[in-house]
This record gives C-alpha cells, structure tokens and sequence, in this order.
C-alpha cells in the first residue's frame, strides 16, 4: 500500500494506492493519527481517495470506520472518494453504504466541505 | 488436474499480521491458476484473509512462539480452506452480528461474518481452533 498527502481547499486528500491487508491497516491509521495530529485542534476534513484501493480487509474498513467516528468527534468530516467494485461491495456487504458520504467526482467531494 | 484429483499445499506463518501479504499472494496465484474468475478469487481471497488475522490476532494472540496452519485443498469444481491456530478456541454463538445497528460502528468484529459471506460454507471444529471453508467454482469458469 501506497498513500500520497496533498491539500486541497482546507481539505486533506489521501491518495491511497494498493491492497490495504493485514498490517496496512496500522500503516494506514499511523498516517490518519499524523495528519489529525498536526491540524489545529485536531479537526480535520479528510477526502480518502479509493479509486486505487483494489482490496481492503476488515482490519482496514475497521480504520476507516474508527477514523470516520474520530474526526466526526473533533469537528471534522471524512468523505470518501471514488469507491471502486471490490471496495464496494465491501461497503455494501457491511451496511455502511450509508453511513460514508461518497463521490465520484473529486470537485464535487471538494465543494462539499466548504 | 483430473476430476478425481486433490492437491494439498500447506502453509505455516508467523503469529503477526505483518505476513498476511504472504497469505494474499499465496492465495490469489492458487485460485488464478485454478481458473476461479476474478470476483470470486476476492471473495475467497477476504476470506482467508480474514480467518488468517483471526488466527493470528485472536487466536494465538501475536505470540511470536505460535503459528496459524493453513491448508489449501484444491480440486476440480472447489477449494477447501482449514485454517488452524494454537489457541483456546471461541464459541461462534458468542461473536456479535456486525450488521445490529447497535454495532455498525464499532471498528472491529466484521471478519467472521465477511468468511461466511464470501464462501459457500464455514464450519468450526476442535472449539473454534479449526476453521474449514470451501467455495466451489462457478459454474461456466474454466479450468486449466
């Protein structure tokens, strides 16, 4: 797994590249603990890019889960962005279709923050 | 691989989830050789990687001087999956339903109902310390 950091607007997009399995999980909350760490007050708005993302456990859906509770609690929003087929029927499968807010479009998802 | 045939592929890790890669890939290349198709290779792929970092976190508990056994039996129309760890064991009743609107959000506790969603079967023996799983190939796949 691979993710790559950029801003856009006030809001922090992770790109996220690979199968997110196994240990990624840690790697991958190691990075969301960071970016929270480091924004004032700890509230962040997150986009986490998943077009990218071609498989991903429960340990990983439990970080995205855990984040999305997270920043919520601190003020913040997470969004995802691009959810491609395995990742959605993983969404699907475990009832959280409509807990994340989801996009397609990258402008779009960008809009929704502000 | 004849009709009749079996071929058995055992498999031994490491109690820390830092190997479940090695399980992902193991995996995938079997059921691509096999001819499973695509969709179906990922859903057997979750599944034993879920038993897998079940194994290894909740059974044996990451110590370092136990190991997760798996054992990949292959045949012409289906896959079988026994995943063994060295630990005390669980009782399936006791394990929560992560579809309950009460436990949505809870950040774990999806990787048995993600085994039994993606295989055809499931079945725990030995106290929960032996976990045996089998989908078969969808009908219409190729086989090589």
């Amino acid at each position: 797994m691979k993710v790559d950091i950029r801003e856009r607007k006030g809001v922090t997009i992770l790109e996220i590249d690979g199968r997110i399995i196994g240990s990624d999980s840690l790697t991958l909350k190691q990075i969301i603990d960071d970016q929270m760490s480091t924004a004032e007050n700890g509230k962040i708005n997150l986009l986490l890019n998943m077009a990218k993302v071609r498989a991903m456990d429960s340990l990983g859906l439990g970080v995205v889960v855990a984040t999305f509770t997270s920043v919520q609690r601190t003020g913040g929003r997470v969004a995802l962005l691009k959810i491609s087929g395995n990742m959605n029927s993983l969404i699907v499968m475990t009832k959280l279709l409509t807990i994340f807010d989801r996009y397609d479009d990258e402008d779009e998802a960008i809009a929704s923050f502000q | 691989m004849g009709e009749t045939t079996e071929t058995v592929i055992r498999l031994e890790l490491p109690s820390s989830t830092q190997f479940i890669y090695v399980l992902d890939a193991v995996i995938s290349e079997m059921l691509r050789e096999m001819g499973f198709d695509e969709e179906t290779c990922e859903q057997v792929n979750l599944a034993v990687i879920e038993a897998g970092t079940n194994a290894i976190k909740h059974g044996n508990k990451e110590d370092p001087n136990k190991q997760a056994h798996f054992e990949f039996i292959l045949s012409a129309d289906k896959v079988t999956i026994v995943v063994q760890d060295q630990g005390i064991g669980f009782n399936r009743q006791d394990v929560a339903d992560p579809l309950d609107p009460a436990n949505l959000m809870k950040s774990s506790g999806r990787g048995i109902f993600l085994m039994e969603a993606c295989m055809d079967s499931v079945d725990y023996e030995a106290s929960g310390t032996i976990i045996r799983m089998v989908k078969h190939k969808p009908s219409g796949d190729s086989n090589n």
